[in-house]
């Protein structure tokens, strides 16, 4: 059953700090999220040629999950948090992923004993639910896809997660073409209703098997939307647009955890804030230290409210320092370390102000994502927290919002360009009508005539 | 919260993009560059602004008054989407500008096409797709409509694209240029395989490889590979091809920046 949020899980921003969560998640072995310390999250990638077989897979996470393991008990880290993201062939042939969430479980439960570090496995499939030119979210690959999350709960995942692509298609083509409608359509109400139905099902199934259903992000959107945009000096993409697809996707992704997830929610949800003011659900943050994956303009603040602290994604290799899991992994933990102390003197508002401020007005995104600004956005959502397209709209109109009153205020100095693409989102969000069916028989027509590869009966309509 | 004083940001970060915005306002530019000819003036604007109704007025206007439907391609549809292209290049406009001009002349060749038996001289073809077992493919869709808009002819072979169908476009459409986009360290290799099985079967066209996990090093392993970095260098490397031959060496020279 799907339960919207209609109010927020914070009285006010100023309660959002990282570490802490309203409610708190026990996984695996010892660990609990948000409840007062913040824990390292792991990220890597095997290397191409492990890919061969099945045994190599496993072989190649069985050294990642022991390299991983030793050098924070070598450094001293009370908790870990591992995330295996399934290459393709570990969610299409699920008792591989299953195989691969054994081997390293086994590991993690070595440490555990052994040391008694806290820590906990986080598998993400891959959303296979796709031929080579359309979508195809439901039948068979849907079921496969269910296969693949039914074996890794059984065989050692504590957290279950996916990033979905549901209104992707939509989204690629508005996104290129500045089409406001078709970004809010892509994201906001066919992304919405594909997340509540996967994930009611992975809920049932994390239920049956007794793990977390951890959560979701809008990765093949939002991130999209900001890799497009760039650095400063990139000309893909407005900032300021990217930053609007950003708030509707917390829209979005909240949907996850109004199916019966609990959190944590997906690292490279930069969402996530937003995510976290509304439901109080703890969440895992990327950033200064995710570099070795790709670059963003907000390191410092996307730390703000985090619990899992995770650095996205690396290969693994040996670099000088140790293997790349182990280096990426120790400036995590140093990272949450500095967290801890904050937590434990009582200065962590302190902190959080610093990681936010550094990053304010470095660029229109993190503007908006600042806490303060986040959980407006969080309550214009949950303002009609129970329709998926007036909720995701407002979360557009009230991020224009604010960055009119931050370039008003003279510190969020915006480029003309810039300014000029927030006007027309504003006009085009200003046209769109006040409600939802009548949003969706205008979409409808239009992109099944202008997107080739739209394919309604994948939303069930 | 805790906040910054306005004057205290600077020391902390520095917006460039702000600081080194060009004075002219990108309608400004662009007018000074469209042609004066009072037909094609309209034309060109249209497509700068991506407006395909107006492409179209514009361009039966200017076949009422004597204009041949063949010849307005180049001198006016393409004029006109030479003003986006150098503005884009310049920094001045941005991809989704550039991609609205190209829908809307695309639109205009099609008109112009369908009012004569004629056929346009074509530019050169392009060969575009994604690395076997890899979806990612927007930067796949930007570099093909920039090579578009530089009114090269685009076959895309899409994403996911299997080694032997980029071999067999090869053959039929004979390109001046093929590129291929990856974003993963695991699908890259297929270029390696692209570019043996292109040996083998004595075919030396350039191939131009791009896309988040690629790298200059990685391309330069394989004898036909140039290493592209953003998609705006795709219409540069086949324009290149067409000025100065399809010589891989001087491609690397010119294109490899690191
Ligand atoms: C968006 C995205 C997705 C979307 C893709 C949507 C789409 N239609 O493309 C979705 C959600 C589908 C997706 C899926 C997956 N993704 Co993904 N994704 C990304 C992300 C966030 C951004 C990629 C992007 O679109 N960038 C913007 C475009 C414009 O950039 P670009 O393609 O590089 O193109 C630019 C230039 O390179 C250049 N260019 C490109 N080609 C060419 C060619 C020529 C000739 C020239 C001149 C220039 C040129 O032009 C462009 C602009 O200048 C990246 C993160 C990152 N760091 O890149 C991860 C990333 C690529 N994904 C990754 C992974 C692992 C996956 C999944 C396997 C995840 C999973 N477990 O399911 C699946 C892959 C499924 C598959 N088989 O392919 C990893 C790859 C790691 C690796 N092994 O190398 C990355 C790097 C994330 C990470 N850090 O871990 N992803």
């Amino acid at each position: 059953m799907v339960q919207k949020y209609t109010s927020m899980a914070y009285a006010s921003a100023d309660d959002l700090v990282f570490g802490k969560a309203k409610f708190p998640v026990k996984a695996g072995l010892g660990l609990e999220i948000g409840a007062g310390y913040t824990t390292p999250e792991i990220n890597y990638a095997p290397r191409p040629q492990a890919g061969k077989s099945k045994e190599k897979l496993i072989k190649e996470y069985e050294r990642i999950t022991t390299d991983s393991m030793q050098r924070m008990v070598q450094i001293g880290a009370p908790s870990v948090v591992l995330e295996t993201e399934h290459v393709e062939q570990m969610t299409n042939n699920p008792s591989w992923g299953g195989e691969v969430a054994h081997a390293q479980k086994t590991i993690m439960e070595e440490y555990h004993d052994e040391y008694g570090i806290k820590c906990a496995l986080r598998h993400t499939p891959g959303d296979i639910r796709e031929d080579r030119d359309f979508l195809k979210l439901r039948g068979d690959k849907y079921d496969l896809l269910m296969e693949s999350f039914e074996q890794i709960a059984q065989n050692g995942a504590d957290l279950l997660s996916i990033e979905s692509m549901g209104g992707k298609e939509v989204f690629d083509y508005s996104i290129l073409r500045n089409d406001t409608a078709g970004i809010l359509f892509g994201i906001g109400v066919l992304g919405s209703m594909d997340m509540e139905m996967i994930w009611s099902d992975i809920a049932d199934i994390a239920k049956k098997n007794n793990v977390v259903a951890a959560g979701d992000t809008d990765c093949a959107q939002a991130n999209t939307a900001m890799f497009i945009a760039g650095g400063l000096l990139d000309k893909n993409l407005a900032h300021t647009i990217a930053i609007v697809a950003r708030a509707i996707s917390a829209g979005r992704s909240l949907c996850a955890y109004e199916a019966g997830a609990t959190g944590p929610g997906k690292d490279c949800g930069y969402e996530n804030t937003i995510i976290k003011s509304i439901s109080g659900v703890p969440i895992a943050q990327e950033g200064k230290s995710s570099t070795c994956a790709h670059s963003d303009v907000m390191g410092n603040l996307v730390m703000q409210a985090c619990d899992l602290w995770s650095n996205e994604s690396v290969e693994y290799h040996g670099e000088f320092g140790g293997t790349s899991v182990q280096c990426w992994g120790e400036s995590l933990a140093y990272d949450c370390s500095l967290m801890n102390v904050a937590l434990k003197t009582g200065k962590e508002k302190g902190l959080r102000d610093l990681f936010t401020l550094s990053d304010k007005y470095r660029d229109p995104q993190g503007y908006v994502l600042a806490y303060e600004n986040a959980y407006r956005v969080g309550q214009a959502i949950v303002k009609d927290g129970t329709d998926n397209y007036l909720r995701t709209k407002n979360a557009a109109v009230e991020c224009c919002t604010i960055l009119d009153e931050g370039i008003a205020s003279g510190k969020l100095r915006l480029t003309r360009f810039e300014t000029k693409a927030l006007a027309k989102v504003q006009a085009d969000l200003a046209a769109l009508p006040d409600n939802s069916d009548q949003f969706m028989s205008d979409c409808l027509t239009k992109y099944k005539e202008e997107v080739a590869v739209f394919r309604p009966e994948n939303y069930g309509l | 919260m805790l906040d910054l004083k306005k004057e205290d940001i600077d020391g902390i970060l520095i917006r460039y993009n702000v600081s080194l915005e060009k004075e002219m306002t990108p309608d400004e530019a662009a007018e000074e560059l469209y042609p004066k000819d009072e037909l094609i003036y309209p034309i060109a604007k249209a497509i700068y602004e991506g407006e395909e109704d107006d492409v179209i007025d514009g361009l039966k206007a200017a076949i009422d008054a004597g204009k041949n439907p063949i010849a307005l391609i180049n001198d006016a549809l393409m004029v006109g989407m030479g003003v986006v292209s150098q503005l884009y290049d310049e920094g001045i406009i941005f991809l989704p500008n550039v991609m609205m001009s190209a829908d809307a002349m695309l639109d205009g060749i099609e008109y112009c096409k369908d009012q004569t038996d004629e056929v346009p001289e074509p530019k050169g073809t392009v060969v575009c797709h994604v690395a076997e077992g890899d979806v990612h493919d927007i930067g796949k869709n930007i570099v093909a409509a920039l090579l578009r808009a530089n009114g090269f002819d685009v076959v895309d072979l899409g994403r996911d694209c299997p080694v032997d169908e980029v071999i067999e476009a090869v053959e039929k459409e004979k390109p001046i240029l093929v590129t291929g986009t990856a974003l993963m360290t695991t699908t890259m290799y297929a270029f390696k395989e692209v570019n043996d099985k292109l040996l083998e079967k004595g075919i030396k066209v350039p191939f131009a490889c791009g896309g988040g996990a690629v790298n200059q090093d990685f391309v330069s392993q394989y004898e036909l590979g140039v290493y592209g970095e953003e998609a705006a260098d795709a219409p540069k490397i086949a324009e290149f091809i067409l000025a100065s031959g399809d010589g891989i060496e001087k491609l690397r020279e010119e294109f490899h920046k690191h």
